[in-house]
């Protein structure tokens, strides 16, 4: 495995604002086919990670390559590449104006170039596999918080990524939604998908993920298997945050 | 309207009473009175110096007249409309070079939105009208009107669009760039119908302003409404009865652009307003 390009490497990469450091030397692979679970305690810097992948932040120093070419700054260069990994936020962010099937075709027609016909076809395919196709001529206001994920889901899939980045997918949720759009992670990772996931469902890091990686205060601070890491954290910070997130 | 106004009042005040709703109707009754007895205070002034005498109005009943003001009301109509497009897009234009990460852009975008926004838009077409002809430039009465309106018009409407933009969630434009959009499709494509949509009031409300900015047409003599009304007054000796009319055509021009802008927002604003209104299915 570490004999191929990873899929997404980031080398001492740093970052600031302003005075808070908020990433501080992030080393880190992920492979073709691997999900990585990142995890630490609010404002370790996990999401600020997550965003760099794809350059909705910028870094101050440290190289990001994805499948071994840095990632560019700006341009179509930038655009092309943020197109071929995918990101789905806590919020959802469905464009609000238009309908499900308009936010899952806007990408293949207006980046991919695709005919309208081939990308409504394909979307709905893409909807009917995240269980949301009797929904398609709504807008995303019309729809349950587990719906809208399972659209972004779609939407981001939609552009074939290398990748996706998932930050906290689950944590805008009412309980009773949760599952069905873990469910649809699961199946993904399956497949084969390469997955970066911030999330503190334990039961999905330990069902799927092949590493988990804890953070706290901008660094790396442990990483292993899940059951590595949730049974035999090797670190007090750890061991304290598995703790307070059990709710000891 | 009455749809609208009412949510509106919801949201405002709690729901009345038994001696709010007392109090409701004892003011309204109140204040009713006191409409009627200032109505009949002035027609009973108008009656008293003569200004409802036969000869004031009786023109009204020839058809020429009103061909005259209908006229002066299609003049009105074309300055207001092509200024209104003129300056929707120049609003647009001016507010994205306020927006632009390029400084010199930025910084000229928004001395010339301050300084359409700042003048009298009366003093403008004076420099249109009187100004450039000094320099040897002459345009007809059309653009002398049409364009300063515009001008005028357009700075704050830059500044109205560079509100609805950020009004619109950050969230929006960051999916629209992580699906691979430019930030210039970004912007057309998300950002600003959302924005619109926020900003439809406003809009509206600067359209009225437009409407009205046309009535000093006469000042460079285009034949406007306006003017039309104070060739009629000169004609036929009568300043009360003619204004008045054009007042009310004025009001009605405002009013239908009103009515208008409330079915335009039902129609395209619904899905985002429904978003607290509606319960997911
Ligand atoms: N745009 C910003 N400007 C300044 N500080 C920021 C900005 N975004 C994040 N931060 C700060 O950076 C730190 C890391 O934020 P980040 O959102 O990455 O944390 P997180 O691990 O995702 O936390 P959470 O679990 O609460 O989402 C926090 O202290 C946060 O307040
Ligand atoms: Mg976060």
């Amino acid at each position: 495995m570490s004999t191929q390009t990873p899929v997404i490497e980031l080398r001492h990469v740093d970052k600031h604002y302003g005075d808070l450091h908020v990433l501080r030397d992030i080393n880190l692979s992920v492979h073709k086919g691997e999900v990585l679970v990142l995890i630490g305690p609010s404002g370790s810097g996990k999401s600020t990670l997550c965003r760099t992948i794809n350059r909705l932040e910028t870094i101050d120093s440290g190289e990001i390559l994805i499948e071994g070419e840095p990632l560019p700054q700006e341009g179509k260069a930038l655009a092309q590449m943020r197109a071929e990994i995918g990101m789905v936020f806590q919020s959802f962010n469905l464009f609000a104006h238009k309908t499900i099937l308009q936010n899952v075709t806007l990408g293949p027609i207006e980046v991919l170039g695709m005919s309208k016909a081939e990308a409504e076809a394909r979307a709905m395919e893409l909807l009917r596999r995240v269980g949301v196709d009797a929904q398609a001529a709504k807008v995303p206001a019309q729809l349950s918080g587990g719906q809208q994920q399972r659209v972004a889901i779609a939407r981001s899939l939609a552009m074939q990524p290398k990748a996706m980045l998932f930050d906290e997918p689950t944590s805008a949720l009412d309980p009773e939604m949760i599952n069905e759009v873990l469910e649809v992670m699961v199946e993904l990772a399956r497949e084969g998908m390469t997955m970066v996931v911030v999330t503190h469902e334990m039961n999905f890091a330990r069902r799927v993920s092949n590493r988990v990686v804890f953070m706290a205060d901008g660094q790396i601070v442990e990483e292993g298997t899940p059951t590595e890491f949730f049974d035999h954290p090797k670190t007090a910070r750890a061991k304290d945050f598995l703790d307070s997130i059990r709710g000891h | 309207m009455s749809a609208h106004t009412t949510s509106m009042r919801d949201a405002l005040y709690e729901a009345p009473g038994p001696r709010t709703r007392r109090l409701t109707a004892i003011l309204t009754i109140v204040s009713l009175v006191l409409v009627c007895i200032g109505l009949a205070l002035v027609v009973r002034q108008f009656y008293v110096t003569g200004q409802l005498d036969a000869k004031y109005w009786a023109f009204f009943a020839q058809w020429s007249t009103w061909a005259y003001l209908l006229e002066g009301f299609l003049g009105t109509l074309v300055v207001a409309v092509t200024a209104a497009g003129i300056s929707l897009v120049l609003g647009v234009v001016l507010m994205l070079g306020r927006t632009s990460p390029i400084m010199p852009i930025s910084v000229v975008s928004r001395v010339i939105i301050d300084f359409f926004r700042g003048v009298p838009s009366l003093l403008l077409i004076y420099f249109f009208f009187l100004g450039l002809p000094t320099i040897g430039l002459y345009l007809p009465p059309f653009w002398m009107i049409t364009i300063p309106v515009s001008l005028a018009a357009s700075g704050v409407l830059a500044e109205v669009f560079r509100a609805g933009v950020n009004a619109v969630p950050k969230g929006q434009t960051e999916a629209a760039l992580s699906i691979g959009l430019t930030p210039g499709k970004t912007m057309f494509k998300i950002v600003l119908p959302q924005a619109l949509r926020i900003v439809i009031p406003s809009l509206i409300s600067q359209l009225v302003v437009v409407v009205k900015d046309t009535t000093v047409a006469y000042v460079v003599s285009y034949p406007d409404l306006m003017q039309n009304g104070r060739v009629l007054i000169t004609t036929h000796d009568s300043v009360v009865s003619v204004y008045l009319v054009t007042a009310i055509i004025y009001i009605l021009v405002n009013f239908a652009i009103n009515q208008l802008s409330i079915a335009m927002a039902r129609r395209s604003g619904n899905p985002i307003i429904s978003r607290t209104t509606e319960n997911p299915t």
